[in-house]
C-alpha cells in the first residue's frame, strides 16, 4: 500500500498531544490568579487534547523505533505542527476570546512556528491564562525547533544541516534514536537556563512575573508575542537592552552556547557563521542609527537603541517591537524588509534563510566567478577551512530558489485577496521567515486581523513552510512520496 | 544605454516634442542593440560558458563551443536575415494599419529588439486594436528563440513545437493573460475584448521584456499589477532579443526543485534534470542556480540603493526589476505612464549599470570586477 508505516506516526503524535495537554495545565495558576475567567475553557481544551492523545497513543500501539525511517520522519514532522496547532487553538476558540476558528488557528500556528504574527486587535483584554498559553506555544515551538534542527533534519539528510552540527556530540546520520535524546536534553537545558535568567533579569527591571515569563518565552523562542498592545515600547531602556541580548542569544546556534558553557570560548567565537551573524546585525544597526540620528533628530542613545532593537528583532526573526519602523525613512524600513530574508544562525530557534546559507551563497558567487576565469580549476567552497561538498551547495541554492518562489507566489495570493502590495509582500516575507510584523497594514503597530480568511490560511501555511525549511513540507505533496 | 540594451526606459517627459531625427536614432539604437544581442547570446556567451547558455544553442547549425571564429559570421548572418525580414514584414503590416513610415519603422525597431521606445507619449495606447494585435504578435516572435524561427522558416514546425522552452513560454503568456483578463473583466468591468487585448498586450510586453504600453497597469487591481511585476523576472526565450532571467532557466529551476524533492525521497538515486528529453549536466544546473542567486542579489541591493536615493518602495523595486530585466516601465513613479525623469542622477547611472548587467547576463560584467580577472 503506502511505502511507510502509519502506526509509529500516530503513536508519536499521540504522545506529543499528551505532553501538550500537560503544558496547557501550566496556564492554570495564572488563570486563577487573574480572576479565572478562562479557567474552564483551558481545562476543557486540556481534557480534549489529553483524550485525543491517549486515543492516538493506544491506536498506534505496536510501536517499534526501527519503524521510523525517512518518510515517516517527514510526515511526523509536518503533521506534528499541523495537529498540535489544531489542539492548541482550542483554548482561544472555546473561550470565545478569538471567535473565528481561522483566526484561532492562525494565532496558534503563529505561536508554535515561533512567528509571532497576531490577529488580536486588543491583546490586553484577553484573559491572562490564555495570554500565557499564547506565549507558551512559542516556548514549546522553540523546543520543537531545537530538536528539529539538531536531530531530525540532519537525519533526513537535508539542506546541508548535517554539516553544522558535526561538532555537537550527538546524532549520527544513520541512527536517529540513540543519542538524540541526550543532545536534545543538553540543549533544552541551555534553553531553559537562558529563559530562567531572562525572567530574573526582567523581574529586576520591574516587570511582574506574568509579563516577565511571557516576554522571556517570546524572546528565547524568537517568537515575538507580547502580552502588551505596544509590545516592548513602553518598557524601560533596561528591559529593552535585556531583550536585545536574549534575542541575540536565541538567534545563535545552540551548539555554540554548549561549547561556551563547556569553556571552549575561542572555538565558539571563531566560526565563520557567527562572525557573519554579528556583521549582519551590526552594519544595518549602525546605518539605521546614523539615519535616525541625523534625519529624525533622535537622541543618540535612543537612535542606537531603536535601530539595534529592531534589527536584532528582525534578523533573529523574533518580531518584538519597540517603535514603529514604518515611520522611519524609507530606505531604513526597506533595509528592515531585506533583513527579513536573513534569519539567524542554523541551530537556533530563529527562522529565515539562515546566516550559514547566506555565507555559503556569497562564497559560491565569488567562486563561480573564479571558475569562469579558470575553467578547469576545481575550487571548492570552504567554510571554517573545511571544504563543503558540491551537493550541499546545490541544496542551499535550491532552497534559496524555492524560498524566493514561495515568497513570490504567496505575495501574489495575498494581493489576489485584495490586500495592497506592500502589506502583502511584508506579510509573506515576515511569515515565511517566522518574524511577525510585516509592512504597512501588517506592520509593527498593526496586526493581521483585517486580512481575508484565505490570506490567513495562506499565511498559516507559509509560516509552517518556513518553519520546516520548505522541503520537509513540500516533499509530502510530491507524488513520489506516496509511491514505492 | 537604455536604447542599446533594448530596455526602453525613458527619461523624456514629452517625447513628441523631440525632433524626429533624434527619435529615429533613439529607436535605431534599439534595433542595433537587438542585432548585438543575437550574436552575443548565440555565439559569444556559449563560448564563455556563461549561465549554461552553451546548452541552448547546441542545435543551431554552425556553432561548436570550441571554435568561435570559423562559422560565427555565417550563423549571425542567417539570424540577422530573419531579424531584418521580420522587421520589414512588421513595418509593412503597421503601414497597412494606417501608420506613417516613420512611426511604423520606429515601432518595428522597438518591437523586434524587445526594446520598447515609442514615438508617442502614450506609447501604443493611441493606436487602433489592429495595430496593437500586430505588435502583440511580433513582440511574441521577438521573444522566441531565433533559431526556432530558422526552423520554422525551413518548415520544421514539429521541431519548433517539440521545444519545451517554447511551449512553456506560450503557456506562461496564455495563462497569465487569462488570469489578468478575468481580473479586468470581473473587477474593473472592462468589455471582454478590451480586457483580453490589454491583458495580453501587457503580459506579452513584459514577458518579452519589450515594455510597450497599451494601458496603465498601475490602475489595475493590486493583484494584476503584482502579477505583472513578477512576470518582469521571467523574460523571453534564450536566444531571443528578450532580457530577464529567461524562460529556459526558470524551467530548469523548477525542474530541479521537483527533482530535489525526489532526491530526498530516494537519497541513493541519481536523477538528472531533463530538457527536451536530454539530460542536463549537473554543472549547467549549478550555473543556472548561481545565476538566479546573483540576479536576486543584484535586484535586492539595487532596490536598496534606489531607496537610499529617496525613491519609495514600489518605485525603487519596480525601477530595478524593470532595468535589470531590460523591460522599461516599472512601478510607482517610473510606471507605464511615467518616465525615469524624476530619478536622481546617481540613480540613473546606477540603473544604466543594471541594464548593462542584465543585458550581458550578469557574469560577463561581474567578472570584470573580480580580482582574479585582472591578475596574471
Amino acid at each position: 500500500m503506502y511505502p511507510f508505516k502509519f502506526n509509529p506516526i500516530i503513536k508519536v503524535i499521540g504522545i506529543l498531544l499528551v505532553i501538550e495537554s500537560l503544558f496547557m495545565l501550566t496556564c492554570i495558576p495564572f488563570s486563577i490568579y487573574y480572576g479565572g475567567a478562562d479557567l474552564v475553557p483551558i481545562m476543557i481544551s486540556a481534557g480534549i487534547t489529553l483524550l485525543a492523545g491517549m486515543v492516538l497513543r493506544a491506536a498506534g500501539n505496536k510501536y517499534d523505533p526501527q519503524d521510523i525511517g525517512r518518510r515517516e520522519g517527514f510526515l511526523v514532522v509536518s503533521l506534528t505542527w499541523i495537529v498540535i496547532s489544531f489542539f492548541g487553538a482550542l483554548p482561544f476558540y472555546i473561550s470565545g476570546a478569538i471567535p473565528s476558528f481561522t483566526d484561532a488557528y492562525f494565532e496558534t500556528m503563529s505561536g508554535f512556528s515561533t512567528t509571532g504574527a497576531s490577529i488580536l486587535r486588543d491583546i490586553e483584554i484577553v484573559p491572562k491564562g490564555l495570554l500565557f498559553w499564547r506565549s507558551m506555544t512559542h516556548w514549546i515551538g522553540g523546543m520543537g525547533i531545537i530538536v528539529l534542527s539538531i536531530a531530525i533534519l540532519p537525519f533526513l539528510g537535508f539542506g546541508g544541516m548535517s554539516l553544522f552540527f558535526a561538532e555537537v556530540p550527538g546524532p549520527e546520520k544513520e541512527k536517529l534514536h540513540p543519542r538524540i535524546a541526550a543532545t536534545a536534553r543538553s540543549l533544552w537545558g541551555i534553553y531553559a537556563l537562558f529563559t530562567a535568567i531572562m525572567i530574573i533579569l526582567l523581574l529586576l527591571g520591574g516587570m511582574n512575573l506574568f509579563e516577565a515569563m511571557c516576554h522571556a518565552f517570546g524572546a528565547l523562542s524568537s517568537g515575538g508575542f507580547s502580552p502588551k498592545n505596544t509590545s516592548l515600547a513602553n518598557y524601560s531602556p533596561y528591559v529593552q537592552y535585556v531583550a536585545i541580548i536574549f534575542m541575540f542569544l536565541a538567534g545563535t546556534n545552540f551548539a555554540l552556547h554548549y561549547l561556551m558553557l563547556k569553556g571552549r570560548i575561542r572555538k565558539a567565537l571563531s566560526g565563520m557563521e557567527f562572525r557573519a551573524y554579528l556583521l549582519i546585525i551590526l552594519i544595518p544597526a549602525l546605518v539605521i542609527t546614523i539615519s535616525l540620528f541625523f534625519e529624525r533628530g533622535y537622541r543618540l542613545e535612543h537612535a542606537f537603541r531603536g535601530a539595534l532593537f529592531n534589527v536584532v528583532s528582525i534578523v533573529t526573526c523574533t518580531g518584538f517591537a519597540n517603535e514603529d519602523y514604518m515611520l522611519w525613512p524609507r530606505y531604513a524600513w526597506f533595509l528592515i524588509f531585506l533583513l527579513m530574508f536573513a534569519g539567524g544562525m542554523a541551530g537556533s530557534t530563529s527562522g529565515g534563510i539562515k546566516t550559514v546559507r547566506h555565507v555559503l551563497l556569497f562564497k559560491n558567487v565569488s567562486i563561480a566567478l573564479k571558475r569562469l576565469r579558470h575553467k578547469s580549476a576545481v575550487i571548492p567552497v570552504r567554510l571554517d577551512n573545511k571544504p563543503v561538498s558540491a551537493e550541499i551547495i546545490h541544496n542551499v541554492l535550491a532552497i534559496f530558489f524555492l524560498y524566493i518562489l514561495t515568497f513570490g507566489i504567496g505575495s501574489l495570493i495575498l494581493t489576489a485577496t485584495g490586500l495592497d502590495t506592500i502589506s502583502s509582500v511584508g506579510a509573506v516575507a515576515s511569515c515565511l521567515g517566522g518574524i511577525g510584523p510585516g509592512l504597512e497594514t501588517t506592520g509593527p503597530v498593526a496586526n493581521y486581523a483585517h486580512l481575508h480568511f484565505i490570506a490567513k490560511w495562506t499565511l498559516s501555511f507559509v509560516m509552517l513552510l518556513g518553519r520546516l525549511e520548505l522541503f520537509t513540507l513540500f516533499i509530502i505533496f510530491h507524488p513520489a512520496f506516496w509511491k514505492r | 544605454m537604455s536604447g542599446f540594451t533594448t530596455t526602453g526606459a525613458s527619461v523624456f517627459t514629452d517625447i513628441e516634442a523631440i525632433p524626429k531625427g533624434i527619435l529615429f536614432w533613439r529607436s535605431l539604437t534599439h534595433w542595433i542593440g537587438g542585432m548585438g544581442i543575437i550574436v552575443l547570446s548565440l555565439a559569444v556567451l556559449p563560448i564563455l560558458g556563461i549561465g549554461g547558455m552553451q546548452l541552448f544553442v547546441a542545435e543551431v547549425p554552425g556553432i561548436t563551443p570550441d571554435k568561435l571564429h570559423p562559422r560565427i559570421t555565417q550563423t549571425a548572418k542567417r539570424l540577422w536575415g530573419i531579424y531584418v525580414l521580420l522587421t520589414v514584414v512588421l513595418t509593412a503590416l503597421l503601414m497597412f494599419g494606417g501608420m506613417n513610415l516613420f512611426d511604423a519603422l520606429c515601432h518595428s525597431f522597438g518591437t523586434m529588439a524587445t526594446g520598447g521606445f515609442s514615438t508617442k507619449n502614450d506609447s501604443v495606447a493611441g493606436f487602433s486594436p489592429y495595430i496593437q494585435y500586430v505588435i502583440i504578435l511580433f513582440m511574441f516572435l521577438a521573444g522566441t528563440n531565433f533559431t526556432l524561427h530558422y526552423f520554422g522558416l525551413k518548415g520544421h514546425f514539429k521541431k519548433v513545437w517539440a521545444n519545451e522552452e517554447f511551449r512553456n513560454y506560450t503557456f506562461l503568456i496564455l495563462v497569465s493573460s487569462m488570469i489578468i483578463m478575468a481580473a479586468l473583466f470581473f473587477t474593473v468591468g472592462l468589455p471582454a475584448e478590451k480586457s483580453f487585448r490589454d491583458a495580453l498586450f501587457q503580459v506579452v510586453s513584459i514577458v518579452t521584456t519589450t515594455g510597450f504600453v497599451s494601458s496603465d497597469y498601475l490602475i489595475w487591481p493590486f493583484f494584476a499589477w503584482f502579477m505583472i511585476f513578477l512576470l518582469m523576472f521571467t523574460g523571453g526565450c534564450a536566444g531571443s532579443t528578450g532580457g530577464g532571467i529567461k524562460m529556459v532557466r526558470i524551467m530548469l529551476l523548477f525542474k530541479n526543485s521537483l527533482l530535489e524533492l525526489k532526491r530526498l525521497i530516494h537519497p541513493q538515486a541519481i536523477i538528472p534534470v531533463r530538457l527536451n528529453r536530454k539530460s542536463v549536466p549537473q554543472n549547467i544546473i549549478f550555473n543556472v542556480l548561481a545565476f538566479f542567486l546573483i540576479y536576486i542579489i543584484i535586484f535586492a541591493f539595487g532596490s536598496l540603493a534606489m531607496s537610499f536615493l529617496g525613491l519609495e518602495f514600489e518605485s525603487a523595486v519596480g525601477a530595478t526589476a524593470a532595468c535589470i530585466g531590460n523591460i522599461g516601465p516599472g512601478l510607482g513613479i517610473v510606471g507605464p505612464v511615467m518616465n525615469y525623469g524624476l530619478v536622481p542622477d546617481i540613480g540613473k547611472w546606477l540603473l544604466s549599470l543594471l541594464m548593462l548587467l542584465g543585458r550581458l547576463e550578469l557574469f560577463t560584467v561581474l567578472i570584470l570586477f573580480s580580482p582574479a580577472f585582472w591578475r596574471r
